[in-house]
């Protein structure tokens, strides 16, 4: 899917069912950038410093959005399913997210000093769950998003025993 | 620093009774708070008249300001139990702060004019938690119970820092040892480092909305401001004069406010600490425990490096309000300030990788390409209008743009990163260039960063990670196998086994 360079793929997808979460919220943004550009667009009929043009045909704005927003919105939930991915190995959590930016990020389990899962509304919904591992920096830190929930409540309680066996002080 | 910590561990017996501030403090809080009160105070007396009443009323006010402070001294008490400090507050609630000593990061000794004055100083207690929730702060008590209550506080974590080698590293020796004081010529930096520059714009901006808020009580009615004002917006010549004359005085007030607050600034060593003084009104040493300090930040801006010289501050874990309290050093010459950091933290004798030319094309991009777009933006606008305004704002753009290639160049010329086996360091930033240094045991982590540009530009941004400090020190626009090879150099055993030629 991208190249790596010298890195390798994390091992592990997320959940296939992540690819509905992302789907749900880019159906939000969508209803929400349209709703928005066709209020606007009523309103902006009325106005008097719009150009002639527009005020013509003001459905055009609305139109514009849908154009430029819904190749986007439409792609983001399957580009992530191929972006996302985590493994941990070698003591070592490294995960890979991100739509237009991407990030890889490194997490010896020995430097974690919390893990929590969490569930939003329609990550309950789909049995999805979201893990965020926290060092003593927010560079160093990482979220994991749509998890399966058994996969994350195990990962979570692996990487906690884990971290406490690992315990290195140093931050 | 007046009787040095006794010989024993323990270098004052443990009190057992709870303290109280030193009762000066009542002469000081009364006087802080009147400004506070004087505004309803003055108001009481013009709306009531000067009547016995109103008398009556203004001194009721400052009686209860008085008392406020009298009770809020004796319901106040701090006392050392076993390895904890604990502060008792019962003013109308009772709360007890109990802060075990190992969790204490640092003290914070300051003397504002007032407690100078009256022999007093403030003594804050860092705790490393985040928000001023969990620090503790005695706001009075003499110099003396002062270092008592830091030799105490500060004890348990006290141990002996790992000295370099070569160094002569005292066991049992005196336990202060002076690092650099800072001569005072070196304050003639100051203007260079751009701190406190607005200061004269500051100052009329206050003194304006003084005029305002106050001018009624001096005398001249809130028209008379006015007039002035407005007569000052007839005489533009003036104005331009004035404002000409505000920003002359940018150097000089800044360099007059830069060398009040780091007049003398000594930097030592005492018992596991770093204690850096500082301060001509305010006196303040801030004592940083050496084992908490994971590196430093040499920062120097354009004039700066002009003139070869820096500013240095340490990055600490868990330090709050690390812009003021972090600092090492003031503008110094950059050889003296890589001495004194290699001496107080630790060297880095490694070299700066440069980053791929990729990297200088997309600074040159970035500082050009906004003003040249405003610029076209501007030209059509000038075109097709032919409004004088809009070639002035054509012309000035340009200019902008034209500065942008000598700094996008230079910010391509800062960017590095290096390791040297014990310490990294990434380095970016032009107007305000900045290189991080920071010990390899501090990096928690590691986050490569591509933006959607970046990826077709093929390099990426590396953000180590440090949980200290700003949390993270971002190696700018690496080429990938930069971006990869680096945090393998320098942790190899969490890399490596994500590397595809690690696959059989």
């Amino acid at each position: 899917m991208t190249s790596n360079g010298p890195l390798r793929d994390p091992a592990n997808r997320v959940s296939p069912k992540a690819v509905r979460l992302w789907l749900l919220e880019s159906l939000i943004a969508f209803v929400f950038f349209a709703g928005i550009s066709l209020l606007l667009s009523r309103w902006a009929g009325g106005w008097s410093w719009v150009p002639a043009w527009f005020a013509r045909d003001p459905w055009l704005l609305p139109a514009a959005v849908v154009v430029a927003t819904l190749p986007f919105l439409a792609a983001e939930p399957f580009v992530r399913y191929a972006v996302h991915r985590w493994e941990l190995s070698g003591d070592v959590v490294y995960a890979r997210s991100g739509f237009l930016t991407r990030e890889w990020v490194f997490v010896p389990v020995s430097r974690i000093q919390t893990v929590d899962k969490g569930q939003g509304w329609f990550e309950r919904m789909l049995g999805l769950a979201t893990l965020e591992i926290r060092t003593a920096s927010h560079a160093g830190s990482s979220t994991i998003k749509g998890l399966d929930y058994r996969v994350a409540a195990g990962l979570a309680e692996e990487l906690a025993h884990r971290a406490e066996q690992l315990r290195d002080d140093a931050t | 620093m007046g009787p040095g910590p006794g010989p024993g561990p323990f270098p004052g017996p443990a009190v057992r009774v709870p303290q109280r501030l030193s009762p000066k403090v009542l002469l000081i809080d009364p006087v802080r708070m009147l400004p506070s009160l004087l505004l309803p105070l003055v108001g009481v007396l013009f709306v009531g008249g000067f009547s016995a009443r109103s008398y009556g009323y203004a001194a009721a006010g400052v009686i209860g300001a008085v008392v406020f402070a009298i009770i809020r001294w004796a319901t106040f008490t701090y006392e050392i139990v076993g390895d904890r400090l604990e502060t008792k507050r019962s003013l109308i609630s009772r709360s007890v702060r109990t802060i075990p000593l190992e969790r204490i990061r640092g003290v914070d000794v300051s003397t504002p004019p007032m407690h100078r004055l009256l022999g007093l100083t403030i003594l804050k207690i860092d705790t490393g938690a985040s928000g001023g929730e969990e620090e503790a702060k005695l706001a009075g008590v003499t110099p003396e119970e002062a270092e008592r209550l830091k030799a105490v506080l500060l004890r348990r974590t006290a141990e002996p820092v790992p000295h370099a080698p070569g160094e002569a590293a005292p066991a049992a020796g005196p336990r202060e040892r002076p690092i650099i004081a800072v001569p005072r010529r070196w304050l003639l930096y100051g203007p260079l480092s751009g701190a406190y520059l607005l200061t004269p714009f500051a100052f009329a901006g206050g003194l304006v909305g003084l005029a305002f808020q106050w001018g009624d009580e001096l005398g001249f009615s809130r028209d008379t401001a006015w007039n002035a004002g407005e007569w000052l917006w007839e005489h533009p010549y003036l104005l331009l004069a004035l404002a000409v004359l505000l920003v002359v005085a940018m150097p000089f007030a800044g360099g007059l406010m830069y060398a009040i607050f780091n007049w003398d600034f000594t930097l030592k060593r005492r018992d596991g600490y770093l204690v850096a003084e500082r301060g001509l009104i305010n006196r303040r040493s801030v004592s940083l425990e050496s084992q908490r300090v994971r590196g430093y930040e040499i920062v120097d801006g354009l004039a700066e490096r002009w003139a070869g010289v820096t500013r240095v501050w340490a990055i600490v874990t868990g330090l709050g309000d690390s812009e003021t309290r972090g600092q090492l050093l003031p503008d110094v010459p950059r050889d003296v300030a890589f001495q004194v950091t290699g001496d107080a933290i630790g060297p880095y004798r490694g070299e700066l990788r440069p980053h791929p030319p990729v990297a200088r094309r997309r600074r040159l991009f970035r500082a050009v390409f906004p003003w040249l777009l405003t610029a076209l933006l501007a030209a059509v606008a000038a075109a097709l209008t032919g409004a004088v305004l809009w070639w002035v704002l054509l012309v000035l753009l340009l200019a902008m743009a034209g500065i942008g290639v000598p700094l996008g160049l230079d910010r391509y010329a800062s960017l590095g990163h290096g390791y040297d086996g014990v310490r990294l360091s990434v380095r970016s930033g032009s107007l305000r260039r900045a290189q991080a240094v920071v010990e390899r045991r501090a990096v928690v982590g590691w986050r490569l960063r591509q933006t959607w540009f970046q990826r077709q530009a093929g390099v990426l941004t590396l953000i180590a990670g440090v949980g200290a400090g700003k949390g993270g020190y971002s190696a700018i626009d690496v080429s990938l196998p930069q971006a990869v090879g680096f945090p393998t150099e320098v942790t190899p055993e969490w890399l490596t086994p994500f590397l595809e030629h690690d696959k059989p």
